[in-house]
Parts: C-alpha cells; structure tokens; sequence
C-alpha cells in the first residue's frame, strides 16, 4: 500500500480530541506439567488496555489485569491487579512527564511483556525473581529521547516493603502495587536505551529506595541493577540480561523479621541472575508460516550473598535450561512449547523439570 | 484542515505515482514494539521523500504530528507501505505510533527534522 502527499501540511492534525481508543489487551493460556505432578491448565493472564486522548499531548494508558482466572482474596487464587494508568504529558522528544501507576523501567520484559514478544511458556525466571516482573507501582517522572535513539526514563515511585522480602523469591513479595503504597521514603528508577543501531537495544537500569518502613530503625535500602542487550541479525535473534539486587540491613532484617513471625526469612543481601538465549527463525514464510526455535540458559541465585551469620540455603542457586518452539500463525498470536530442565546446587531438595504448552495473543 | 494533494492508492497505483517524481531519497523505518528505526530522520526542506515502512512484529500506526499522513504499518511478513511526500518548511516534526501496541506504545515516537534547503532555493 501507498501514501502520496504532494507536501505537508502545515496546519493542526486530523485527528480530533478528545478521542479514546479501542480496547487493547493480550492474553495467555497456559498447560504446565512439572515433573512428577499432575499438570495443570491455567488461564494465567487476561489484560485489558485502555486508552484515551484528552489532547495531542496530553494521554492516559491503564492496564488491568486478571491472573490466575479467578479472584478469591489471595494470590493463590487469582489477583487482579492495576498494572499501569498513568497519564502522559508529551512535550518534547527529550522531555516528557508521566504520573500514576508506572512500570518500573527495569531489564528487557517489565516493560515488553505481551506474550508474542518473548519465547518460553513462561517468562524469565531472572525477570521474576531477581527482576519482580510486573514490577509496578505509583509515581511520577520523566521520559523522552535525545540523539539518535538515546533514551530514558526516570521516576520517583513508592519503595519496596522489605517485610515481605523471602530468600526463596527475594524482593519480589515486597512490591506495594500502587495499594495504599508507603511512601515515608521515595525510591528511585532509572533506565537509559539505545536504539539508534538497527536491530540493536542496549538497555541498563537502576533502582535505589528505602525498603524498611515496617521495620522501627532500619532503613534496608535495596539498590538493583541490570544490563541488558537485544540483537536481530536476519532469522537470528539473541538476548542477554545481568541483573544485581542488594538488600542493606539484611542481617538487622532478618533479626527483625524473626521477631515478628519466629522465623527467620533467611534474606539475602545480594541476589544475581542472568541469561542468555538464542533463537532462529526456522520458517519465515510471513504469516501462518513463521516458526521460530529458542534455546536459553539462566542462572539466579536469590542467596547469592549472605550477611554475617546466615548460611545460603542452596536449593536457591539455580539454573534452568529452556529449550523449544515458538509458532506464530499471525505474528499477534504465539503458540509455544518448551521444556526446562532446572538444577541447583542443593544436595538434598531438587528442582523440578516441566512441559509447558502456551497460547498468548495480542490484540 | 488543509490538505495538500493527498492521493490513497493501492500499490498498482503506486507505482505509477513514484514513476512521475524523480530523485525521491528513499528512507526505510523499521518499527518494532516500542520504537521506530531510524527515530530521527532528517531531510531538507522541499526534498522529495519516500518513506518505506516495515513492522518487524505487530501492526503500528505512522503518524506525522501537524501533518495528515496516518497510515497503518502491516504487521511482520505483509508487504511494506510507502508514503511519499515533499518535505515542509524548516521544524520539527514529531512521528509516533498511533495504534496501541503493547505496554510501551507511547515510547513508540520520533522526529522529522526538516532543514532548510542548502542550495539557498526558496522552500516549497
């Protein structure tokens, strides 16, 4: 299809304002079968995305979502969640404010997480338990692009809530989700991209804020890093990500927690994982005729390092080995399948391996 | 709203419109979830410019901000669509995504730089 214009116009867009978009959302249906346990059948994701455009500059995204099919009070059974409704302020191409429910811009899925866009049944393991994914919750900041495809974004948000942090799944329970969020701190993120390289995306994020509210005299300041980096050559695709989080006062939090509950969480004061996966497009006919093979290999380790006194439960050293395929009969619906293989370098409890069927769309 | 020669034509027709406008710079955009490539592109103003823009995954919407062209990028594997056009005065021209792509959608912008034109000639 084809556009000719003699030349631009000069005068104001056609477009008229107010005006709200369709209804946008992807979906994800899943089969996992892990190693002796019978398998199960989960309706995981079912998102809704709601647009609105009050002006040209001025616009509003939000993001509900059902997990889990059904909602019965805890997060076992379901959860329903307020992932994004934010407004934006668009100024420039360098500058522009955000407000609301915000992602934290933090590795390669919190902010790219439709089904078609990653391989696996189910997302990273380093972007769910060293990178909470969705990791989200209310601020306020700014984002834009300077140069050729130099961009950022940075934000003041609500902290993390280090009572709920544990060492099997580190920081990830400590997400507040926007609910009543304590702010007696403002934590603080920031990621900086570069796209200006086709077919390249650089990316490196970071994330300081005080998680201790809860606890009298501690401060717990949790700082998380991460690189990560995105390359397409032809019907080859990799990607890689390495991410850190420290957790200060960990010993003092963990003494804390004993207190409250009798047991000690055992928190690490340092969490890392990464990955790196490969994947080739095998068929590459165009729609209905698009069949991609990936291979991935993540460590994470949520007892990387210890404070004084507290031994690493090493069941929580972990690698996984996720192999399989990616079917798209539009390039909007992902069929996948996948095996992983876990280990860890516990002598006594292992890590199970499972079958994982998928089907997630877009639309 | 003033709309200059706009012409809508399937890609037969197409091709019988580029033929009658020499020395157009052709410039690919790659759009992906959540940016275009090159996300800045400049040109000179009055310079005959041919867009060619792919999708390397779902359908996205083109739109030049000020301007009337809003088109809809094919999603990965369909053919690309052109747009064609005469570079405007001297500014800056922001292009986004207009159609909702995924949780970074409005991160899916960029800007057309148009220069004036170097051989001192009168802007079009």
């Amino acid at each position: 299809m084809a556009i000719g214009l003699g030349a631009l116009p000069t005068d104001v867009a056609a477009q008229t304002y107010p005006s709200t978009g369709p209804i946008s959302g992807y979906m994800d249906f899943h089969f996992n079968k892990p190693e002796s346990a019978d398998g199960s059948l989960d309706f995981h994701r079912f998102v809704l995305i709601l647009t609105h455009s009050f002006s040209p500059r001025i616009r509003f995204v939000g993001e509900l979502e059902l997990e889990h099919a059904f909602v019965e009070g805890l997060e076992e059974s379901g959860e329903v969640e307020l992932e994004q409704a934010y407004v934006d302020f668009l100024l420039t191409r360098s500058f522009n404010i955000r407000a609301g429910m915000l992602l934290v811009p933090m590795g390669i899925i919190n902010e790219r997480h439709e089904p078609p866009v990653f391989h696996g049944v189910e997302r990273p393991f380093v972007d769910t338990v060293i990178i909470p994914s969705t990791w989200f919750d209310t601020g306020a900041g700014v984002h834009g692009e300077v140069g050729r495809g130099l961009r950022y974004r940075a934000y003041a948000m609500a902290p993390l809530n280090a009572l709920e942090f544990s060492a099997d799944e580190g920081i990830r329970e400590g997400r507040q989700k926007g609910s009543k969020s304590n702010v007696r701190s403002v934590a603080f993120a920031a990621r900086t991209e570069y796209v200006g390289v086709p077919n390249l995306t650089l990316g490196a994020s970071v994330y300081h804020g005080r998680s201790g509210f809860n606890v009298p005299r501690l401060h717990v300041p949790v700082r998380v890093v991460d690189v990560d980096a995105r390359y397409k050559l032809r019907r080859f695709e990799t990607r890689g990500q390495v991410a850190h989080v420290s957790i200060g006062d960990a010993a003092a939090l963990n003494d804390a927690v004993q207190r409250i509950t009798g047991i000690s969480p055992n928190i690490a004061r340092g969490l890392r994982g990464f990955y790196g996966e490969a994947s080739y497009r095998v068929w590459a006919a165009g729609p209905s005729k698009d069949l991609v093979s990936f291979f991935r290999y993540e460590n994470f380790d949520t007892q990387f390092r210890m404070p004084p006194g507290f031994v690493p439960l090493k069941e929580f050293d972990r690698d996984a080995f996720v192999f399989g395929v990616t079917y798209f009969p539009d390039p909007d619906v992902a069929v996948k399948a996948d095996f992983v293989l876990q280990r860890n370098q516990s002598g006594f409890v292992k890590a199970p391996n499972s079958f994982n069927v998928g089907l997630g769309w877009w639309f | 709203m003033l709309l200059l020669g706009i012409v809508l034509v399937a890609t037969a027709g197409a091709g019988a419109y580029r033929a009658q406008a020499p020395e157009r710079r052709v410039i690919r955009v790659t759009a992906e979830r959540f940016a275009f490539t090159p996300s800045r592109i400049v040109v000179e103003a009055g310079e005959a410019i041919e867009l060619r823009l792919t999708s390397d995954d779902t359908a996205h919407g083109f739109r030049i901000q000020g301007t009337d062209i809003s088109i809809v990028i094919p999603k990965r594997g369909l053919p690309e669509t052109t747009v064609t056009f005469t570079a405007p005065a001297p500014g800056r021209y922001t292009f986004e995504c207009t159609r909702m792509c995924g949780a970074g959608h409005n991160f899916m912008r960029g800007e057309l730089v148009v220069r004036p034109r170097r051989d001192g000639a009168r802007d079009r």
